[in-house]
């Protein structure tokens, strides 16, 4: 019975370690989130190495293990979906700063641009000679 | 700036003592109403600038007013109100004008009335003037459930900010510079209107109401009406009541 524990365990965070490793290397996961889920990998090894460290929290705790479990596993994604929900905030304020920005600087080109067909052409004589290099 | 000076009328003209007005148009979908609406403006307040904030809409819009002769700017995606007439308070703060006033693109308010919400500004006795529909009830008000929705939002601002507010979804506004540079930095997104109110109210920054009519509107619809009553009320409330223990912004121009 523990056997089999250990060994889907293992499994598991063997698998979510490579998935992470795997999506790192193609590029579709930056390293601030992989460092979560290699986290969260590790801990599944830790949990599979010592199957002993989860029975005596829970006995320390005066909890059945599987509510443990439970419990543990419903803090880890309700922090997961919280801390998303706190970088989408952000996403969603720095996509409209730069829409505004895109949006006003468009409009600052446009203008520029009037200005430059309107302007007389430029002398030549006017033009600076670069200034002598000293050494 | 193509228009019939002759066109004109001379009660439109307006003295601003030599200060400088922008009138914000955010306008989504409006292709049919926005050279109507410009043409009021220019018709009626002849003495502001007009800027049209195109918030990604699919249709003519932006053509339209370009056509009328007026600065547009082009939105890339979709901001919603909020995001539109902040870009507008950031265009008005970056050039600096010293009113800023928000005017439907769906021609629902009345050019005419912006002297209304100018005079405040210009006597420097208000940040932020509101044009109230229920100050002095003529022309459109609302029913029904919407008429108790806006009641009970009435009375939960009123308390929150310590001042009396009668209309607090109002789109016919006018900013001066104070509000303008905090608007630029720091809009509400949500439910711009109120919240706005009670930003203002945070930052210790000064609102006035001023009596004001608006008209039907011709085309399009309400951006509340498909969220009726209760739950339109609720979620503005919520967010108001967020935005009362938010932190006050910090202005990039102030020391710390």
């Amino acid at each position: 019975m523990i056997w089999t524990q250990t060994i889907v365990l293992l499994l598991l965070g063997a698998l979510l370690l490579g998935l992470t490793l795997e999506l790192i290397r193609k590029r579709r996961l930056r390293e601030e989130y992989a460092v979560l889920w290699v986290c969260t990998g590790l801990m599944i090894l830790v949990f599979a190495i010592m199957p002993g460290a989860i029975l005596s929290a829970a006995e320390w705790l005066h909890l059945d293990r599987g509510v443990l479990m439970t419990f543990l596993c419903f803090v880890f994604l309700a922090a997961i979906v919280l801390h998303y929900s706190v970088v989408l905030s952000r996403q969603a304020g720095r996509e409209k700063a730069l829409s505004q920005e895109l949006a006003l600087m468009k409009d600052e080109i446009d203008r520029l641009r009037g200005e430059i067909r309107e302007a007389p052409p430029p002398a030549p004589e006017a033009k600076p000679k670069p200034p002598a290099l000293r050494t | 700036m193509r228009y019939d000076h002759e066109d004109i009328p001379e009660s439109a003209q307006l003295d601003l003592r030599g200060r400088r007005a922008l009138v914000v148009v955010p306008a989504y979908n409006e292709e049919d109403a926005v050279a109507g609406v410009i043409r009021d403006l220019r018709r009626h307040a002849p003495w502001a600038d007009v800027l049209i904030v195109n918030d990604g809409s699919a249709d003519e819009t932006s053509m339209r007013a370009r056509r009328a002769g007026v600065t547009v700017i082009d939105l890339p995606v979709n901001l919603g109100i909020g995001g539109a007439v902040q870009t507008g308070f950031q265009y008005a703060y970056a050039h600096g004008y010293d009113m800023a006033f928000q005017f439907d693109g769906d021609g629902q308010h009345r050019a005419r009335r912006l002297a209304d919400l100018a005079a405040p500004l210009l006597a420097g006795e208000a940040d932020l003037v509101v044009g109230s529909r229920f100050l002095r009830p003529r022309g459109m008000t609302a029913r029904g459930l919407r008429l108790v929705g806006i009641k009970m939002l009435c009375s939960a601002i009123s308390a929150v900010v310590g001042q009396r507010v009668t209309d607090p979804t109002s789109g016919f506004r006018g900013a001066g510079r104070r509000a303008i540079e905090l608007f630029a930095q720091e809009y509400p997104q949500d439910y711009p209107e109120p919240e706005s109110l009670v930003l203002m109210w945070r930052q210790g920054l000064r609102v006035r109401e001023v009596p004001a009519t608006i008209r039907r509107r011709r085309r399009g619809v309400s951006s509340i009406g498909a969220m009726t009553g209760i739950h339109y009320m609720s979620r503005v409330l919520l967010a108001v009541l967020m935005d009362a223990v938010k932190a006050p912004v910090r202005l990039e121009g102030e020391v710390a």
